[in-house]
């Protein structure tokens, strides 16, 4: 029996006017995988995230989550299916307080779904905001609070949906070490908590994520150059020649 | 040990009441309002009133669109304009009683709001204020078109609407009227404020911050912002019906731009996205609009205009030293002086905790 990936990607495709960010990649993630997704700047790694995200639609290729077609879906639609997402910069609430922002993800159909019946939306927010450890925060207006627990607070937000899918875009960007670590930390426990949880990030910081990832997808200008474990991309001399520049 | 004991009471009196400036002060604003009409105020001054009220209706509803959910609308006066003329249709084709069409009318206006906001959700920012701006300009026109004058009756309106209290003499009708309209005016605000600062308020504000977020968490933005239009629009029609009666006339002028404009102007002066705020503000409107530039200043009606025109510019400058509007301003003043007392009745036990400790 063929197993169904919980998320299939095949040729995909997009092109902006004579760019084409994403050529023809496709990958699978499995339930309970962290994939990391990297790449020089421009390789198309945040215009994958949209696709998939439904925030763009892609000129070719099929995207099916649970061997189900999402491609044309709302954006909203595809978190009610199980998909969260994060943004490379941050994008909070600003007029409100960290735990409305939280708030406003359980107000979704699948967030509030969740709840379990004897709790209020308040009280599952706290707990939320306990995962990534921004309870003392939880009063404070979004547009006060400092970047790096806007990126706790963006994850907390868009676990509150309890997704099957996290995608994480770029969760260490701006962060200083000691903020990686600690955010290093909370996605291996989010991890523990769900094993069944599927995890993309789409990372810059090497260093951080090869140690939390279980697979790693290269991409190079729209085109996937290279997949398989950290240790063996770390060894891939195609991915050596892109970071790095070729040898003389 | 009487005086400890008042002193005790005192101080749970002011845990309870001061530390929620609004509520006391809502509180002490309403109590002035009911007791208005004791000073025996003369007909003209509790039209004045009358109006103020309405135009705090339908300006917390416009703030509840536009300040709590972004949704910039520039033609308010289109859900207001067709309360007012539903009802009016509704009295002069089918004769129906004031307490029946303007339940009716309220309706009528809502849905057709409803309809007309279709458009408006496709479309953002500054294409969204034309859009909606639209609306309302095109229905004047065709009310004021010659051809359907029969139905409309052009520039005159819709005239000769019944009063709310039929039965009682004009006096009475007027002082009746003005304790309807407050009654009317303290639930809305209260249905406003409720929903304003309830969950699905939350996502309001929400939409307005960041609308892409919004649809990443998974909200369905479209479903939100139709029920924000219909919310707005119910307690614009509203105030639309009830101004039409206690005016007796529906005319074009209640879908003017001017109309429009006026909430705006009100919601900014009493500060937006607050919902009492507006309401603070249609009073200070109409107090300088009709009292103090008509009565004090006697503006000759040809410049009737030019009334908006100071008035614009008085918000301007009001608005440049208190940027947060007039009841924020207001607020935040009292939760300072709280702030103060507390500091002031912490500060001096500290004090003296302290100097016992050094003594011993």
């Amino acid at each position: 029996m063929l197993a169904i990936h919980l998320l299939e990607v095949e040729n995909l495709t997009k092109r902006f006017g004579g760019l084409t960010a994403v050529n023809n990649v496709s990958f699978n993630i499995d339930e309970g995988e962290i994939v990391g997704i990297i790449g020089p700047n421009g390789a198309g790694k945040t215009t994958l995230f949209n696709l998939i995200s439904g925030f763009l639609k892609p000129d070719s290729g099929t995207i099916k989550f649970k061997g189900e077609n999402i491609i044309g879906l709302a954006p909203h639609k595809i978190v009610n299916k199980g998909i969260a997402r994060t943004f490379q910069v941050v994008r909070p609430f600003r007029h409100l307080p960290v735990i409305a922002n939280v708030m406003v993800a359980l107000k979704s159909p699948r967030g509030n779904k969740k709840i379990e019946w004897i709790k209020t939306i308040e009280r599952k927010a706290v707990d939320m905001l306990e995962n990534v450890g921004l309870t003392e925060l939880m009063l404070e207006p979004a547009e006060n609070v400092g970047h790096g627990d806007l990126k706790r607070l963006e994850m907390a937000r868009a676990l509150a949906t309890e997704p099957d899918l996290l995608m994480l875009d770029e969760p260490f960007g701006g962060l200083n070490p000691l903020e990686t670590d600690f955010l290093t930390k909370s996605i291996q426990r989010i991890h523990l908590d769900h094993p069944t949880r599927g995890i993309v990030i789409v990372e810059h910081k090497l260093y951080a994520l090869m140690k939390i990832v279980n697979r790693v997808i290269v991409l190079h200008q729209g085109e996937k150059i290279a997949e398989g474990k950290p240790e063996e991309i770390a060894k891939n001399e195609k991915v050596i020649e892109v970071y790095m520049g070729k040898a003389m | 040990m009487v005086a400890t004991y008042l002193r005790r009471a005192y101080s749970s009196f002011a845990a309870h009441v001061f530390d929620i400036p609004p509520r006391l002060l809502v509180f002490l604003v309403l109590l002035l309002l009911v007791a208005l009409p004791v000073a025996k105020l003369d007909d003209y001054v509790l039209g004045i009133l009358i109006s103020a009220n309405l135009l705090a209706i339908f300006a917390a509803s416009w703030d509840l669109l536009v300040g709590r959910t972004g949704q910039m609308s520039l033609g308010h006066a289109l859900f207001f304009g067709i309360g007012a003329y539903s009802t009016g249709l509704l009295f002069e084709n089918f004769g129906f009683p004031v307490w029946v069409s303007v339940p009716i009318a309220v309706l009528v206006g809502t849905s057709i709001g409803f309809l007309v906001c279709f458009p408006c959700l496709r479309v953002k920012g500054p294409y969204l204020v034309l859009v909606t701006m639209a609306f309302p300009i095109i229905l004047e026109a065709l009310f004021k078109w010659a051809p359907l004058n029969d139905i409309f009756h052009g520039e005159l309106g819709i005239r000769k609407l019944p009063s709310f209290f039929p039965f009682l003499k004009i006096q009475g009708q007027v002082l009746a009227e003005y304790y309807f309209t407050l009654t009317l005016l303290f639930f809305s605000s209260i249905i406003l404020y409720k929903i304003a600062n309830s969950h699905t308020g939350i996502v309001f504000v929400s939409i307005l911050d960041d609308d892409v977020s919004s649809r990443a968490s998974g909200i369905n933005i479209t479903k939100y912002k139709l029920m924000a239009f219909a919310i707005s629009g119910l307690f614009a029609s509203l105030a639309g019906c009830i101004t039409a009666h206690t005016l007796k006339v529906a005319n074009p002028p209640m879908l003017s731009l001017s109309w429009s404009f006026i909430p705006v102007i009100v919601t900014f002066l009493g500060g937006i996205g607050t919902i009492y705020g507006p309401l603070l503000g249609a009073y200070i409107y109409f107090i300088l609009d009709r009292y103090v530039l008509t009565i004090l200043v006697d503006i000759p009606y040809e410049l009737v205009y030019t009334k908006l025109m100071v008035f614009t510019l008085i918000v301007v400058i009001l608005i440049l030293k208190w940027p947060r509007g007039l009841a924020r301003f207001t607020t935040d003043k009292l939760q300072d002086l709280e702030e103060a007392r507390d500091i002031d009745e912490r500060g001096p036990k500290i004090w003296k905790t302290y100097t016992k400790k050094k003594k011993k």
